[in-house]
């Protein structure tokens, strides 16, 4: 493992199902839910989540964490779903399209079309892209 | 929309990173063209711009690819999805202006496929939207 790459030879494959639960079933779930201990036990220790579209990079679960409670504080209402999952057992890695309905404090209902890209390290995210069809929601100070 | 999938994981791959962006790459927009299906539709996702059939698709790729003294896809992540006729891919773009002016973008593909071609293709970018 110590060779890691993003969706390099030396994974290890995961029955294909796991990649849909984990970002459905656990992470997603978490992230609507505000269930900030299920969010966080998907990623590992060092994992490094990036959004691109505004080149934020948040490092480490703490900081990712630091990230969520931001958000989870910011938003009344946040809903993931409509998914449809690029899954890929043999690179160990997932990449995932869906609609974001979210509902800042006091606002009213915004629509993303989004992907992220997630690279697993075992059987946790360690490496996460997320590409946001609107205004960065993931960056400090946002909404 | 699922379709039946019919290729290979390196076949996937293949049309994708090679006879599809080789060929934007190369400017031989006839042969990048064959990658798709008559009503494919390619959607760039972080703009909301949609190209809607095969002759849209070649009017964006001609103004693209005329937009651009050169323009280098390259350093693929790929994400297949064998089982359903997928394949996603992270890749660096680099566009080089007629003026010198040299754009870096850090951009994701995913295909959808149809009978051996692309139906769907979205794109999320970095920065700007250059696909007009």
């Amino acid at each position: 493992m110590s060779s890691w790459t993003e969706a390099g030879a030396e994974q290890v494959a995961l029955p294909y199902p796991y990649y849909i639960d984990i970002v459905t079933k656990r992470y997603f779930d978490g992230v609507d839910n505000k269930n900030m201990e299920q969010v966080l036990g998907c990623f590992t220790e060092d994992a490094i989540l990036t959004e691109v579209t505004s080149n934020t990079v948040h490092t480490g679960r703490a900081a990712v964490g630091t990230m969520f409670a931001r958000l989870f504080s910011d938003f009344a209402e946040i809903w993931h779903g409509n998914f449809v999952h690029t899954a890929d057992p043999q690179s160990n890695s997932v990449c995932s399209q869906f609609t974001v309905l979210i509902t800042p404090n006091g606002s009213t209902e915004l629509r993303y079309e989004n992907c992220n890209r997630f690279y697993l390290k075992g059987d946790k995210f360690h490496r996460v892209y997320v590409y946001m069809s609107g205004d960065n929601l993931l960056k400090e100070g946002a909404a | 929309m699922q379709y039946e999938p019919t290729l290979s994981r390196d076949e996937l791959i293949d049309i994708a990173t090679i006879k599809y962006f080789g060929n934007v790459d190369a400017k031989n927009i006839d042969a990048a063209m064959e990658c798709f299906n008559d009503e494919a539709m390619l959607c760039v996702q972080t703009e909301f711009t949609r190209h809607a059939g095969k002759t849209a698709i070649r009017r964006m790729l001609e103004d693209f690819t005329a937009a651009y003294a050169t323009i280098v896809h390259k350093d693929f992540t790929c994400t297949v999805d064998e089982t359903n006729g997928r394949v996603t891919a992270s890749f660096e773009a680099v566009l080089t202006g007629h003026d010198g002016d040299v754009t870096r973008l850090y951009n994701t593909n995913f295909w959808r496929f149809r009978e051996g071609k692309f139906q769907e293709v979205y794109v999320y970018f970095s920065g700007s939207n250059v696909l007009v």
